[in-house]
C-alpha cells in the first residue's frame, strides 16, 4: 500500500459522456483524497450513476482524464480498477448466491494449494475472508451461503469483497436504500471505521440527513455537469436541494391550459403491497393530469402497476367509473383493460413491445372492442384501430406491416400508447413515457397528453423528472417509501418543495 | 407485408421476404437437384411416397410450431405419441369402434400435453424443456408398461384401409396432414388465440401486460401439440398395423428439425404453418433423395443435421439484416 497523505487520491479532469445526442456528462471535475468520505448528489438523471460507472470501470468517458495518486490512469475495464483500487458496491450487490461468504469475497481470486491441479486452499480462503470481514465489522460465519443472508449482510459481504481486493476507494450507490435504520447505523459505523482506515469513499444518496451523518464533503450534480463541492458543514439543505434541482420556482409551461376537471374516474383507495405500497390512497378526474413524483425505489411503478391490477394488492380497493356512472372495481388486469385502464409502462422494450411483431399488431394487442367475433379476429377493423391510433397520434412508420422495432423510440412509445387511447379509454397510467425519446417526440407527447385529458381521460403519470411534471400536471402526489406523503395541486407545486417531500428533509 | 415487399424493398420488408420464400426457394433447388441426380425422383410414385413419409412428420411439426412461436419447446411429443399409439391399440383390441378409439387417442394427447401446459403455468417450472422432458420419459415409461414392451398388433382392418389407404389416388396421411395445415394457418393467422401465442413469444410480459391471460394460452399451445402428437399416433398406428411402445422414438427432434427448416424462430414469435410444412417436406424430399441416390444412411444423418444448422444460420443472418434496418 502506498504511504497516504500528500496529494489527492483521486482525480477527475473534465470528464464527459455522451449517449447518443443526449450528453449524459459534460465536464466533471472532482478531487478524492484518501480517508476522505465525498457524497454525490443530484437528482435522478443527474449523471450519478454514468460517473461512478466511469471511475469503476464499466464505462469509458469520451473526453478528460483520471489521475490515480497524480498518475494518468486508462480505466479499460472493471478488473482494471480493482486492480488499481476502486471498487463499486451497488445497491443489489452483485454476488453469487449459492456459494459461501469466503467464496463471495474470494471470487476471482481464490488461493490455491501449488502442484499442477491448482485446488483452491479452502483453509487460507476462510482466513483470508474473516479478516475481510472484520475490516467491515461482520460477524458471519464464512461457510454461510450468501442466499441466505439480507441485503445489509450482503452490502458487507461486498464491501469485506472490496477491501479484500486491495479497494482504497469504495463506490457506494444508494446503499441505504433497502435497508432499516438499525442496519443503516451500523453501516455507517463500518464506513466511519474504514475512513479512519484511509479509505476513500464515494458515497451516493438522495437522502441529505445521511449525507450529514457521514460524508465530509458533497458533489452536486445536475444535468450532467457539476453545480458545486462543498464541505457539508458549510451548506444548508436549502441550498443543496435548490442546488439540486435549479429551479426555485415552477417553470410554467405556457402551453399548459385550463381543463375543467370532471368527475372522479378512478378512485385507489388503502392500497397495500406488503413491504412495497402502504395506504396509498388517491383520486383522479376526467380530464385531469396527475403526475407521481418520487425517488427511485419511492413504489410510482409499483403503485401504477397495482392500480393496473399487473400486481396484486394485499390491500385496499381500486374502482373505476364506467362510462354509464356506474364504478367497476378493478382486481385484475383483465379487469382493468375492461374497464378502459391502460398501462404504458416503464420499459417498453422489455415491457411494453413486441419487436417483431408489426405497428398494427402491436397497437391491436389489447384487441379492443369490436375487433374480434367469436375468437376470430376481425383484422380489417383491427387495422383500421391501428391506422387511427396511427393517425391521432402521428406514428412515423413506414406502413401498418413496418416490424415494431424499425421505428425510433418516441415512435415506438407512441404505439404503446395508441393502444389505450381507442374510443372506450377512461383512465391512462403512464410510467417514465418519455424515458429515452428525443427532445421533439416528448413535446409532441406532452402534447397528445393533454389532448387526451381534453378529450376526458383521467391521467396518472409517474416521472423521475420533475419539470416534466412541472409542465404537465393540474396536481403532482408525492412519494416516498411507498407510501404517498403529500398532494400538491399545481400552484403549490415547485422543484424544491417536491424534492424536499420525496426526500423527507424538512 | 405483400405490399411494402412490393414497394421499394427496404431492408426490413427484404427480412420478411426471406423468410417467407428462403424456404420455399430451397425445396424448389433441392427438388431441382434431384431430379437432374436421379431419374426416378420425378415419378408420381415417389413424389406421392414421400408425401406419405413426410405426412406423420408434418402433422408432429405444426403441433411443435405452435410451441415454438411461443417461445417454448416441446420435447414430449415423440413420448406422446408411443403412449398414445399403445392406448389405441389397446382400445382397439379391447373392441372400442375405431373411430371412436381415433377420437380418445387424440384427447389422450391433449390431456398429455395440457399436462405440460399445467407445469409450465401453474408449477412454474422454469422452462418447458425441464416439464417437457420429465413428461417425454413419464410417457415413454408408461406406453412400455401398458404394452408390456411388445407391439400390440391386430389392429381392425377397416381402420388400416381407411387410415393408410387413399382416396382419389391421394394417400390418406397426406390428406389429413393437409386438411391439418389449413385448419392450423388459420388458427395462427386468423384467431385471437393464434395472434396471442406470437405475441407471448414476441414478449411475454407485454404481452401479459395487455391483458392477454398469458397462462391459459400457453396451456392451450402445450395441448395442441399433445393432440398433434396423438393424431400422428393414429396415422402411424394404421401405417404399421401395430401400437408400437416405442414408436416416435426421436420424432420430437424432426418435428423441432422442420420447424427451424421452416423459418420459424426458435426465440419465438416467429413462424409459420406454410413455413413449417415446407420445413417437413424439404427433410422428407432430403431423405428420400439420399436414398434414391444409395447415400448411406450414416451420410444422411450427416447432411440432415448441416441443413438443420445452414437453417439457422439463415435465421440469424436473417435478424441481423432486421436490426440494421
Amino acid at each position: 500500500m502506498a504511504t497516504p497523505g500528500a496529494g489527492p487520491l483521486l482525480e477527475v479532469r473534465g470528464i464527459s459522456k455522451r449517449f447518443g445526442a443526449h450528453a449524459a456528462l459534460a465536464d466533471v471535475t472532482v478531487t478524492l483524497v484518501a480517508g476522505e468520505v465525498h457524497a454525490v448528489a443530484g437528482e435522478n438523471g443527474a449523471g450519478k450513476s454514468t460517473l461512478m460507472a466511469i471511475l469503476s470501470g464499466g464505462l469509458r468517458p469520451d473526453a478528460g482524464e483520471l489521475l490515480w495518486e497524480g498518475r494518468a490512469v486508462v480505466l479499460g475495464d472493471v478488473r482494471s480498477a480493482q486492480a488499481l483500487g476502486i471498487s463499486m458496491v451497488h445497491q443489489e450487490p452483485q454476488l453469487v448466491g449459492s456459494l459461501s461468504v469466503a467464496e463471495n469475497v474470494g471470487l476471482g481470486r481464490l488461493p490455491v494449494h501449488g502442484g499442477p491441479l491448482r485446488l483452491v486452499d479452502r483453509g487460507r480462503l476462510r482466513d483470508e475472508a474473516r479478516r475481510a470481514l472484520a475490516l467491515v465489522r461482520a460477524d458471519l460465519p464464512p461457510e454461510r451461503r450468501v442466499e441466505t443472508l439480507g441485503v445489509a449482510e450482503r452490502q458487507l459481504v461486498a464491501i469485506a469483497r472490496a477491501l479484500h481486493f486491495g479497494a482504497r476507494l469504495i463506490i457506494l450507490d444508494e446503499p441505504t436504500s433497502s435497508l432499516s435504520m438499525a442496519e443503516t447505523e451500523s453501516l455507517f459505523l463500518t464506513l466511519r471505521a474504514l475512513r479512519e482506515r484511509g479509505t476513500a469513499t464515494f458515497y451516493i444518496s438522495h437522502r441529505l440527513e445521511e449525507l450529514r451523518a457521514l460524508a465530509d464533503r458533497v458533489t452536486v450534480l445536475r444535468d450532467g455537469r457539476v453545480v458545486t463541492t462543498v464541505p457539508l458543514a458549510q451548506t444548508s439543505n436549502d441550498a443543496l436541494i435548490l442546488a439540486m434541482s435549479g429551479r426555485e420556482l415552477a417553470t410554467v409551461d405556457a402551453a399548459r391550459d385550463e381543463r375543467p376537471a370532471g368527475e372522479v374516474l378512478l378512485e385507489v383507495r388503502g392500497v397495500g403491497r406488503r413491504g412495497r405500497l402502504h395506504d396509498v390512497s388517491l383520486e383522479v378526474r376526467a380530464g385531469e393530469i396527475v403526475g407521481l413524483a418520487g425517488l427511485v425505489g419511492a413504489g410510482r411503478s409499483r403503485l401504477l402497476r397495482t392500480v393496473f391490477g399487473a400486481d396484486r394488492a394485499d390491500a385496499g380497493e381500486v374502482r373505476v367509473r364506467a362510462a354509464d356512472g356506474s364504478w367497476r372495481r378493478v382486481g385484475t388486469l383483465r379487469d382493468a383493460v375492461a374497464a378502459g385502464v391502460g398501462l404504458v409502462p416503464e420499459d417498453r422494450r422489455a415491457l411494453g413491445l413486441v419487436p417483431v411483431a408489426s405497428v398494427a399488431d402491436n397497437i391491436g394487442l389489447v384487441t379492443p372492442p369490436g375487433t374480434r367475433r367469436f375468437g376470430l379476429l376481425r383484422r380489417g377493423r383491427l387495422r383500421e384501430f391501428a391506422a387511427r391510433a396511427v393517425e391521432t397520434l402521428r406514428i412515423k412508420a413506414r406502413s401498418l406491416d413496418a416490424p415494431v422495432r424499425t421505428l425510433s423510440g418516441g415512435n415506438q412509445q407512441k404505439c404503446v400508447l395508441g393502444r389505450w387511447v381507442g374510443p372506450d379509454a377512461r383512465v391512462l397510467l403512464l410510467d417514465e413515457p418519455t424515458r429515452g425519446v428525443d427532445v421533439g417526440a416528448k413535446a409532441e407527447i406532452h402534447r397528445h397528453l393533454r389532448e387526451l385529458a381534453r378529450r376526458g381521460l383521467a391521467i396518472l403519470i409517474a416521472s423521475s423528472e420533475l419539470p416534466e411534471l412541472l409542465a404537465l400536471c393540474d396536481r403532482i402526489a408525492v412519494m416516498r417509501q411507498g407510501r404517498l406523503v403529500s398532494e400538491l395541486p399545481r400552484a403549490q407545486a415547485t422543484a424544491p418543495e417536491v424534492l424536499r417531500l420525496a426526500t423527507g428533509t424538512r | 407485408m405483400s405490399e411494402a415487399a412490393a414497394v421499394a424493398m427496404p431492408a426490413e420488408a427484404r427480412a420478411t421476404w426471406w423468410q417467407r420464400v428462403g424456404p420455399l426457394l430451397g425445396l424448389a433447388l433441392l427438388c431441382v437437384v434431384l431430379a437432374i441426380a436421379s431419374p426416378h425422383f420425378l415419378t408420381l410414385d415417389n413424389l406421392l411416397n414421400v408425401l406419405r413419409q413426410s405426412a406423420i412428420n408434418a402433422v408432429m411439426a405444426l403441433g411443435q410450431l405452435v410451441v415454438i412461436i411461443t417461445a417454448g419447446i416441446d420435447l414430449s411429443i415423440g413420448s406422446i405419441m408411443g403412449l398414445t399409439i399403445v392406448l389405441l391399440a389397446l382400445m382397439m383390441r379391447g373392441g372400442t369402434p375405431s373411430f371412436l378409439a381415433c377420437v380418445l387417442a387424440v384427447l389422450a394427447g391433449v390431456a398429455i400435453g395440457l399436462l405440460n401446459g399445467l407445469l409450465l403455468t401453474r408449477l412454474k417450472l422454469p422452462h418447458p424443456f425441464i416439464s417437457t422432458l420429465g413428461t417425454m420419459n413419464i410417457a415413454r415409461g408408461a406406453a412400455l408398461l401398458l404394452a408390456s414392451g411388445v407391439p400390440i398388433s391386430g389392429l381392425p382392418a377397416g381402420f388400416r384401409e381407411v387410415v393408410a389407404g387413399s382416396a382419389f389416388g391421394i394417400p390418406s396421411p397426406v390428406i389429413v396432414a393437409g386438411a391439418l395445415y389449413v385448419v392450423g394457418h388459420l388458427f395462427l393467422t386468423r384467431t385471437v388465440w393464434g395472434r396471442d401465442l406470437y405475441a407471448i413469444g414476441g414478449n411475454r410480459e407485454a404481452a401479459r401486460l395487455c391483458g392477454i391471460p398469458v397462462d391459459r394460452r400457453l396451456n392451450l399451445a402445450y395441448a395442441l401439440s399433445g393432440g398433434a402428437a396423438g393424431l400422428a399416433a393414429v396415422v402411424m398406428a394404421a401405417r404399421m398395423n401395430s401400437g408400437f411402445p416405442l414408436a416416435g422414438s426421436g420424432a420430437e427432434l424432426d418435428a423441432i428439425a422442420a420447424v427451424i427448416v421452416g423459418g420459424a424462430s426458435f426465440f419465438g414469435g416467429v413462424g409459420t404453418a406454410g413455413g413449417t410444412l415446407i420445413g417437413a417436406l424439404i427433410i422428407g424430399f432430403l431423405r428420400n433423395g439420399l436414398n434414391l441416390l444409395d447415400v448411406s444412411a450414416y451420410w444422411q444423418m450427416i447432411v440432415i443435421g448441416a441443413v438443420i444448422v445452414a437453417a439457422v444460420c439463415i435465421d440469424v443472418l436473417r435478424q441481423r439484416v432486421g436490426r440494421e434496418a
